[in-house]
This record gives structure tokens, C-alpha cells and sequence, in this order.
């Protein structure tokens, strides 16, 4: 076999190599396509029209409706809310998931039960979730009504749910409780990523269990931090099915999220083209969020 | 002379037996296929309307009906979703209000008002009627029985802190004052549902000014912040402060049952509901039911009425739910065709004796004329009130356009929680309601 023949069949073999790679990218290719820049796209093109959503005639009235969101108090309002989530969910939620790894990385299998129970909350519906936090949180004998007319020794309502700014932290509360677990199996998986032979030699060399924690494993842990921290504020600046299920954004916008907002503008107040603005506003918010978010954190990386 | 008055008696009689025998649209006898969405996927609801259809199929063999049943939670979304990718059913179910009047407006109603004239219908009461119009005209056929909505009580309560039921508002203050001395609380809400605490706004509103007030703040000739309104919200707050309602009903969710909670164990002796409490208390226990469970009319306000204010204005739904169609051809014109066959469908087998008298068996009132006997007490109370009205006030949380009831909501929460002022929450509401008119 010469070298031309061989480079032929090195060069069908990449054309063979082209053609699968095509066959194979395509299917999730077109699903992209369809199913997420396409509606990106044309939410951007909704949000220029007024349009209740049904009507054969959508008007055409250019930026106006991202005039109206610049100025849209309630709009900015859900924004804080969401600012407000995605700092007590990283404060919450990673230090306590990182907190419960920690413990079981380090009993070892001793400890499986608790993983399994630990984890069992991520593992539950959002809406059965907000059911089962309705009863816990409500006012007629929920659990804080009880226990502080338990203690108080006459009937003393505790509502967490019916005023601001409690609501909004009390819901918080409920997500951290729903999404610790992740973050918990989230950094077991990066605690069995840290190689044994780390952990002897920083033994042979004198440290103890909690030095080779502090100066060796967790610093190992970096990346994941960061990508833990960059899928929770996203997953904050866009929450929606636990909260619309517990208050729908109650009581009078005390716990109303953009995602809330854009919910009952689209599909409930026939308002299809302002709710595509905000959903817009959204996804350009949430994007330059996260992406200033990598920059800092890479540029901390450097030094 | 003699004769022409002969003559004119003559074709009266011809007038009125034709009237009397009215007709209903000749089908056609080409296959023909309706698509009809319900949100019936669960018993009784089921049977008893698909029982409907089959007995309509059954009559003309050549039409198919092709019934989908939605679930009830997201439906509106899925209509909207569906109008909007121009796959709108044929037939559909709706609670009327502002909704109707939307679709409506975006061509997916068919106008009946010509129909409604000239074929036959069940006897209707004019409430129902009224609820299944807008701007004038007949656009959906009701079908799901009536809802009022009135004070249901505690009667051993009552007895032991021996006070008789109020009729006036002035009564009601005295009874709620002497059931507080007794340890009870007078109402339970729960207002985290917030079309709960609207009930005692409507109410409260419809007894100062009957449908004035809120007829003028709706078209623009008035404002939410006129005397009813203040009048209503202050009772309400005054009503708070002194302990009228129980504590944290603002986080409290009716569908739960929290409210009726309340009133079985004895905290609460009141509530303001609507009359599916009824149906709900029965099954949630009988004995309890018989022993203790009593309905009155909300009381009236002695004042206004001296003032001429009708004091019959109720609050409540005629229609509970209704049929609109939405029966077109490609070039735009109606497809009178499938309209007919659906009007006959609606009008003939969604209300045929089998139907109604399913509908009673569950606890329903058809809001067609001389359903208004019943025996049970309470349905009693219910049904009288509601066909001795005057006119009936949909709820505001239906009647108003979408993007106002989402207010009118939230005020509700910020009235009862004593956040806003009477005034605010009626400047925020005359806010939203002139960007609606604004469109």
C-alpha cells in the first residue's frame, strides 16, 4: 500500500468521521434550535409588538414596551427579590451542602443513611414541596404556630407566609431546604475526585485531619465552588415553580420574582408582548450577571 | 273592523304557539366532527357530561364529538396557548367575565345573539343570561348550575351565646361583638386565596350602592374611590382591628380548607363563602353538617336602604360555567354549519332532564327558571336569595379584566392586612382600570 492510498483512506475516514459526527450532533442540533434559540429569539421579537397573546393582530410598537419595563417599579421590585434570593441561596445553601459532604466524605460508609435521607428533599416535586411548606409554615397549627403556642402557653399565631419581608426569606428558607442536597452530592462527588495518595502524603507529612481539610482538601475544591455559586445564582435569578406554588409571588408582590411577573403578564393579564420584554430582560439580566460573576472569579483564579 | 281585530287575534295565537314551540337548527346530515373541550376529567363531572354527548351522538350518528377533557389547574394557559397557535376547539368551557370578553375581542367567540332569539333554549334566568353576555350580546351558553354566595354559620354557637341570625349590618357588628366576649372569633377567612377577602368588599359595596358604584368605577364614569368603596374598605378595616377575623388569615388558603377548618374546631363561628361550601361541609362530614351548619343572606345596610338603595343586589355566579364556540371557515365568514350543531348540543343535551337532574343530585342548581326548589335548609337559603336578586354581581375577580383583578387581588391582601388605606387601594384599582380601558 502506497502512501497515496493511505492517505485516501485517512482522508475517507474523516470525511466518514465528519458525516457521523454530523449524524450524531443533529438530533440535539435541531432540538436546540427549536426548542431554545428559537424561542429566544423569538421572545425578543414578541416583546416589540402589543399582543394579548390570542388575537390574530399583533401591533407593532417598537421599544415601547422596553421603555415601559425600564420604569416598571414592580418589574425592578421582582429584581431585588431575585438579588436577594441568589445571595441567601449561596450563603445558605452551599456552605450548608459543603458542610453535610463534608461530614459524610469523612465518616465514610457509616454514614449512608444520612445520605440517602439527606438527599431525599431534592428528590421531591416543587409543588409538593410548596403543599407540604403551606401546612408547615401556615397559620392554622402549622409547625411555628404550634411551637410557639407550646411555648407561650396561649394561642400564638406565627405568620411567615402573610407578611412582608418575612415571606420572602421564609421561602428562601424552603429552597435552601430543597436544593442544600444537590450542592451536598454536588461536593461528595468533588471529595472522591481528590486522589488518596494527597491524603497520605499530606498524613506522612504530619498534618492532621482537619489541617489536610482546610489547607488541602477544600482549597482542591475550587472549580467546583465556582461552578456551584454560578448554577445557583442562575437557578435563583430564574426560580419560579416553588414560589408560584406556595404565594404566587404573595402576599400583595412580597415574594414576586421576575419569573413570577412574566408568568401573570403573559398568561394571565392577556399582556403576551410586555411579558416577553420582561422575559427578555430576564435572559439579558441573568447573562451579563453570570457572566461578570465568571470574570471576577476567573481573574481571582490568576493571582 | 270586527274583522281585522279577528284577524289580528288570530295571527297573535299563530305568534305565540310558534314562540312556545321553537325550534331548533335542522343539522346536517354530512359527517361532521366537533371539537370540544371540557375540564371534566374527574367523577361525577365525567359521566354527567359525557353522558351529554353520547346522548347527542346517539340522535345524530353523522356527527362525531370529539371531547377532550382538560385538566382544570392549567387550562386557561392551555386555551390561551392554543387560540394563539390558531388551534382554538370548536366548543369550549369558560367562567365568563373579563376572559369571555377577551376572546371575544381576538375573533374566537361566535356572536349568538341571532341564534339565542330564534331557536330554542332552556328558560334561562335573566342573570345568566346577563353573566353570558357582553357589549349586548349572547356569546356562551351556560351549563354548570349557579353559585351564591352568602354568610354560612355556626348554629349551636349561635344558641349558647344566644344570638338570633342578623338581618342588618348594624345586627351582625352587635352579634360579632357578643360571639368576641364569648372567646370566639366572629369570621374565618382565608385570605391568602384573596377572592375570599374580595367576598366581603363585593358584598359590603353591593349593600351601600347596589350596582351604581361599581358599575360607574368599572366604565370610567366614577372611581373605586367613591363613598361605597371608602365606606366598605373602613368597615373591613374596623372590622380587622377589632378582631372580627381570625389571625394570619392572610397566609391561609381556601382550597386547603383552612377557613372551614376553623369553623370545625369551634375557633370561628362565621364564614362568607360560596355556596359549594355547602357541598363541601356535607362531605367532609354529615353529622357535623346536620348538627351545627346554618346559612344566612348578608345582612343589609339599614341606612343605604333607607336611602333607596335596593338591598337585593347578590353576589355570586349564574353561570358557572359556560359554552362558547368558535366555528369559522378558512375565508373568515361563520361556519354555520358546526355552529348549528353545536348550539344543539349545548342548548338541547347539556341541559335535557337527565342532565339537570344529575346536576341536582350532586349539589348544583341549573340556573334555569323553576330549579328553585330544593330541601335542604341551606341550598334553600342559597337558591331564594339568588332568585330573588335583583341582579347579580359576578365576582369581581372574574367580572374585571385580567390585568385589574391581579390588582384587585393584591389589594384585597394589603386592605386586610391593614398595609394600604381604603383610599389607596382604591387608586391603585381606578390605576389599573384606566390602563385597561386604554387597552
Amino acid at each position: 500500500m502506497g502512501k497515496h492510498s493511505r492517505r485516501m483512506l485517512a482522508e475517507t475516514s474523516q470525511k466518514g468521521t465528519a458525516l457521523a459526527a454530523t449524524l450524531f450532533l443533529a438530533p440535539a442540533l435541531i432540538l436546540i434550535a427549536l426548542y431554545m434559540i428559537y424561542p429566544v429569539i423569538d421572545t425578543f421579537v414578541t416583546s416589540q409588538y402589543q399582543w394579548n397573546g390570542i388575537s390574530a393582530d399583533r401591533i407593532f410598537i417598537g421599544l415601547d414596551n422596553w421603555k415601559t419595563l425600564l420604569q416598571d417599579s414592580k418589574f425592578w421590585a421582582s429584581f431585588s427579590h431575585n438579588l436577594v434570593v441568589m445571595v441567601f441561596s449561596i450563603l445558605l445553601q452551599i456552605p450548608l451542602g459543603l458542610l453535610l459532604a463534608t461530614f459524610l466524605d469523612s465518616v465514610g460508609r457509616k454514614s449512608n443513611i444520612f445520605k440517602i435521607i439527606w438527599f431525599f428533599p431534592y428528590l421531591m416535586s416543587s409543588v409538593a414541596i410548596a403543599f407540604l411548606f403551606n401546612y408547615i409554615l401556615g397559620t392554622n397549627d402549622g409547625l411555628f404556630t404550634s411551637i410557639a403556642t407550646l411555648l407561650n402557653g396561649k394561642r400564638t399565631i406565627v405568620d411567615l407566609l402573610g407578611k412582608s419581608p418575612q415571606a420572602l426569606f421564609a421561602v428562601i428558607g424552603v429552597m435552601a431546604w430543597q436544593f442544600t442536597p444537590f450542592y451536598m452530592v454536588y461536593f461528595i462527588a468533588g471529595y472522591s475526585n481528590i486522589s488518596t495518595s494527597l491524603y497520605e502524603a499530606a498524613i506522612i507529612d504530619g498534618a492532621n485531619r482537619r489541617q489536610y481539610l482546610f489547607k488541602i482538601a477544600i482549597p482542591l475544591l475550587g472549580p467546583i465552588f465556582k461552578t456551584a455559586c454560578t448554577m445557583s445564582m442562575i437557578g435563583s435569578l430564574k426560580y419560579f415553580d416553588m414560589i408560584w406554588n406556595m404565594t404566587q409571588g404573595g402576599p400583595a408582590g412580597g415574594t414576586e420574582l421576575m419569573a413570577t411577573y412574566m408568568y401573570k403578564l403573559s398568561f394571565q393579564q392577556w399582556k403576551m408582548g410586555y411579558g416577553s420584554a420582561v422575559a427578555a430582560g430576564m435572559f439579558i439580566l441573568i447573562t451579563v450577571i453570570a457572566l461578570l460573576f465568571q470574570k471576577v472569579f476567573v481573574v481571582k483564579e490568576d493571582y | 273592523m270586527k274583522k281585522i281585530l279577528v284577524l289580528m287575534l288570530a295571527l297573535m295565537l299563530v305568534i305565540s304557539s310558534m314562540a312556545a314551540l321553537a325550534e331548533i337548527p335542522e343539522l346536517t346530515k354530512e359527517p361532521l366532527t366537533i371539537t370540544l373541550w371540557d375540564i371534566a376529567p374527574e367523577e361525577p363531572n365525567k359521566s354527567i357530561q359525557e353522558g351529554a354527548v353520547q346522548r347527542f351522538m346517539a340522535d345524530y350518528p353523522n356527527i362525531t364529538v370529539n371531547q377532550v377533557h382538560q385538566q382544570n389547574d392549567n387550562y386557561k394557559q392551555q386555551l390561551v396557548v392554543a387560540m394563539s397557535a390558531n388551534e382554538c376547539p370548536d366548543m369550549y368551557i369558560h367562567w365568563a367575565g373579563g376572559p369571555m370578553a377577551e376572546y371575544y375581542k381576538s375573533g374566537f367567540v361566535n356572536d349568538l345573539t341571532e341564534m339565542y332569539n330564534k331557536y330554542d333554549h332552556p328558560d334561562f334566568i335573566d342573570a345568566a343570561v346577563a353573566q353570558a353576555s357582553y357589549d349586548g350580546k349572547v356569546l356562551a351558553i351556560p351549563f354548570g348550575g349557579l353559585s351564591g354566595c352568602d354568610i354560612f354559620y355556626n348554629k349551636t354557637i349561635f344558641a349558647e351565646v344566644g344570638i338570633e341570625v342578623p338581618t342588618t349590618i348594624d345586627e351582625l357588628e352587635a352579634a360579632c361583638d357578643k360571639l368576641l366576649e364569648a372567646g370566639y372569633v366572629p369570621f374565618a377567612l382565608a385570605n391568602g386565596s384573596k377572592w375570599t377577602g374580595s367576598m366581603y368588599y363585593m358584598y359590603l359595596v353591593a349593600r351601600h350602592s347596589g350596582n351604581a358604584e361599581f358599575d360607574a368605577a368599572y366604565d370610567g364614569t366614577g372611581s373605586f374611590t367613591s363613598p361605597a368603596f371608602i365606606w366598605a374598605g373602613e368597615k373591613i378595616q374596623e372590622w380587622v382591628k377589632k378582631g372580627y377575623f381570625n389571625d394570619g388569615f392572610n397566609s391561609m388558603i381556601t382550597d386547603n380548607g383552612e377557613d372551614r377548618m376553623l369553623m370545625y374546631n369551634n375557633t370561628c363561628a362565621m364564614m362568607l363563602h360560596g355556596s359549594w361550601q355547602v357541598g363541601s361541609v356535607m362531605t367532609d362530614n354529615m353529622d357535623w353538617y346536620k348538627a351545627n351548619f346554618g346559612t344566612f343572606r348578608f345582612p343589609e345596610d339599614t341606612e343605604a336602604a333607607a336611602a333607596g338603595v335596593p338591598q337585593n343586589v347578590e353576589i355570586g355566579t349564574a353561570v358557572g360555567n359556560a359554552f362558547s364556540f368558535n366555528c369559522w371557515k378558512e375565508d373568515g365568514s361563520v361556519d354555520q354549519e358546526k355552529l348549528d350543531a353545536c348550539y344543539v348540543l349545548a342548548t338541547q343535551y347539556y341541559s335535557d332532564d337527565q342532565y339537570n337532574e344529575e346536576q341536582v343530585a350532586v349539589g348544583r342548581t341549573p340556573s334555569i327558571k323553576g330549579f328553585d326548589q330544593v330541601e335542604d335548609e341551606n341550598m334553600k337559603v342559597v337558591i331564594d336569595t339568588f332568585f330573588n336578586a335583583s341582579n347579580v354581581q359576578l365576582w369581581y375577580d372574574q367580572y374585571l379584566p385580567a390585568s385589574v383583578t391581579e390588582v384587585h387581588k393584591d389589594c384585597m391582601t394589603e386592605l386586610f392586612g391593614l398595609t394600604k388605606t381604603p383610599q389607596e387601594i382604591g387608586e391603585m384599582q381606578d390605576a389599573a382600570m384606566a390602563a385597561a380601558r386604554e387597552g
